[in-house]
């Protein structure tokens, strides 16, 4: 069977824009179900507050759903990507660009989604506190959404980065690895995120006069929570602008790809925890906020502990691209 | 590309190395952010007790993150020894 | 985008072997002991009962940093670690702002600042440790629960130093590659300042601080 290069890129464009779009949908799917079940439920406890809560529910699943917008965005540019004169490598940056966001969109999703259901139901048990409400769970949703930008990041320079002459052996690899590290490292950051910034708004709700404190907490417990995300981020950007030698062999192919499963997967575990740990801590500081610097003390720490294994994975992947 | 006998082993013992480490790391993270997570609760329902408390978290994260090490030396054992 | 991976390195050649110094690491470092000089010297230049802006956030930082400290130590160790606490926290948290300047960048983002002092930390803990309870305890804790999870507990213990170096180094170096991507996708535009503060002042603070307690935090796992 005879291949044409040209055909094989669009091939891989067309399968890349696929899984970008057929992913990143599973995201503010569920994340907007729980939205408006949770809408539903506090409607129905507090049917004075319907449109309030109405209003609540939409903004909050136009944020959560920013993460699949980016994926269609994607999905788009890669069945209308311009491919005159693109080699076979081409074809997998194309693959890997889709991997990526597909991949990066599902955690930011369903944390959105998460944020924007305790709203509502904050709402309905504290309406007084609406306007805070509103404004903490949108800041919390829209820190939710960064790691869906890295990937769309990660998926952008994978489209129109040019690569002068890398040979084709390891540098597919580096490329399917780098769209794989980035883009399932987001789902855990994504949902951890979105775990915190449901506590917030709990918080809120349950204690209004505590929200300054609570949403600060929120923050803090957020950006550590990004951190398995960055560090996909990180392998991502090394296995991008690597330079490798040409070779015949496998073995470094593997390595490359390894170096991003291994990332990738080791970060979703540690992103969902250390967003447990926030969740908890920031739920407990909106109870006892006179307390507030020793629970966000034993939070960073429980957080930071709670991430080890992300940098050990980070650690092999490091191995794994510049030792072997 | 041909492959060849060595070359496939040590392709594997990579891929395996990967997998193994980034698989492993899923559940430690999540079992150390539960304990965390209770920590917080038990911090904020009795701050006198934070000293107590963060130790015995540190202990307890210590043991479940000992999975998350078998991890990390079997992946180093398939990198290096293998 | 190609000035990721650049490095300003002087290669010194010492006995057959040559000795990689990265001279824009060093420099940087050396900005942040000065500047932290400069502070020091200013914060306690005239100490008085009505004190100037300097003192304040110089006395505000050591007593919340004493403080921190002992909470996990006791008073007789805080008083022993305290300062070397204080200094790092200093330091860690001036070197991961400096890459808000244009033109200077955090010596975190160099794996070796945080593995030296993730190695210093470790010293000092394992020496705390021994002082605390004697040597026999200190080597009957690597024989918990069973002798021959002997070799686990050590590899545990050295995984704390890769640990707490790594969550440094990805966090500072993650941060300025974002910030050089995002710069190079909107062509420098609008988003670039934001990002700055983002990450030099708030992520750095946040992970000054981890790093800080985590010290700390091994300290007194040593000790107690």
């Amino acid at each position: 069977m005879e291949y044409d290069v040209q055909q094989l890129i669009r091939l891989a464009a067309f399968i890349g824009g696929g899984v970008s779009m057929g992913l990143g949908a599973i995201g503010a799917a569920i994340g907007e179900g729980y939205t408006a079940s949770e809408a539903n439920m506090a409607i129905s406890r507090n049917p004075k507050q319907a449109g309030n809560i109405f209003k609540t529910m939409l903004v909050g699943q136009a944020v959560a759903e920013s993460a699949s917008i980016f994926a269609l965005v994607i999905a788009i540019l890669l069945l209308f990507a311009d491919i005159s004169g693109a080699g076979l490598l081409k074809a997998v940056c194309f693959l890997s660009a889709g991997i990526c966001m597909g991949f990066g969109a599902i955690g930011p999703g369903i944390g959105g989604g998460l944020a924007a259901g305790e709203a509502c139901t904050g709402m309905a048990r504290q309406p007084k506190a609406s306007n805070r409400l509103t404004s903490s769970m949108l800041l919390g949703s829209a820190v939710c959404q960064t790691s869906a930008i890295y990937a769309m990041a990660v998926s952008l320079i994978m489209m129109f980065i040019g690569f002068g002459n890398a040979p084709l052996n390891p540098t597919w690899a580096a490329f399917l690895g780098a769209g794989l590290s980035t883009g399932l490292a987001a789902i855990g950051s994504g949902i951890g995120e979105g775990l915190t910034a449901k506590a917030c708004c709990e918080g809120i709700a349950r204690q209004p006069t505590s929200a300054s404190n609570v949403t600060a907490s929120m923050l803090v417990g957020q950006a550590v929570a990004e951190t398995p995300a960055i560090f996909g981020l990180l392998i991502s950007m090394i296995l991008i602008f690597g330079s490798y030698a040409e070779t015949t062999l496998l073995s470094p192919s593997i390595a490359l790809i390894s170096a991003g499963l291994a990332t990738g997967f080791g970060c979703i575990g540690p992103g969902i925890g250390s967003g447990i740990v926030s969740g908890e801590g920031v739920r407990w500081i909106a109870r006892n906020f006179e307390h507030t610097g020793l629970l966000t003390r034993t939070m960073l720490v429980a957080q930071a502990i709670s991430q080890s294994t992300a940098i050990y994975a980070m650690v092999i992947s490091l191995i794994l691209i510049f030792v072997m | 590309m041909a492959i060849e006998g060595a070359d496939l082993i040590k392709a594997a013992a990579f891929l395996g190395a990967g997998l193994a480490m980034g698989l492993g790391a899923i559940g430690p993270g999540i079992g150390e952010g539960m304990i965390g997570a209770k920590t917080c609760e038990a911090v904020g329902r009795n701050p006198k007790e934070a000293g107590l408390l963060t130790r015995t978290m540190l202990v307890g994260q210590a043991v479940s993150e000992s999975t998350g090490i078998y991890a990390l030396v079997v992946a180093l054992l398939l990198l290096f020894v293998v | 985008m190609n000035e990721l991976g650049k490095l300003h390195q002087l290669i010194v050649p010492f006995f057959g072997h040559n000795i990689t110094i990265n001279i824009e690491v060093v420099i940087m470092t050396w900005i942040v002991f000065i500047a932290l000089i400069i502070f020091g010297w200013l914060a306690a230049r005239k100490r008085e009962r009505f004190p100037n802006s300097m003192q304040v956030i110089g006395e505000l930082l050591v007593s919340k940093l004493y403080g921190l400290t002992e909470d996990a130590l006791d008073k007789k160790l805080a008083k022993k670690y305290g300062p070397f606490i204080c200094a790092l926290f200093m330091f860690l948290v001036l070197a991961n702002w400096l890459g808000i300047i244009p033109h200077l960048e955090e010596p975190t983002k160099d794996l070796n600042t945080p593995l030296s002092l993730g190695l210093m930390g470790f010293v000092i803990s394992h020496y705390a440790g021994i002082k605390a309870k004697g040597i026999k305890v200190y080597l009957k804790n690597y024989f918990d629960p069973i002798f021959f999870m002997m070799p686990l507990n050590v590899i545990g213990e050295l995984s704390k130093v890769v640990s707490i170096s790594f969550r440094l180094f990805g966090n500072v170096m993650g941060g300025s590659i974002i910030i050089l991507v995002v710069s190079y996708l909107t062509y420098n535009l609008f988003l670039p300042p934001f990002l700055n503060v983002f990450f030099g002042l708030f992520v750095g603070t946040i992970q000054a601080f981890v790093f800080t307690m985590l010290t700390v935090v091994y300290i007194s796992v040593q000790v107690k």
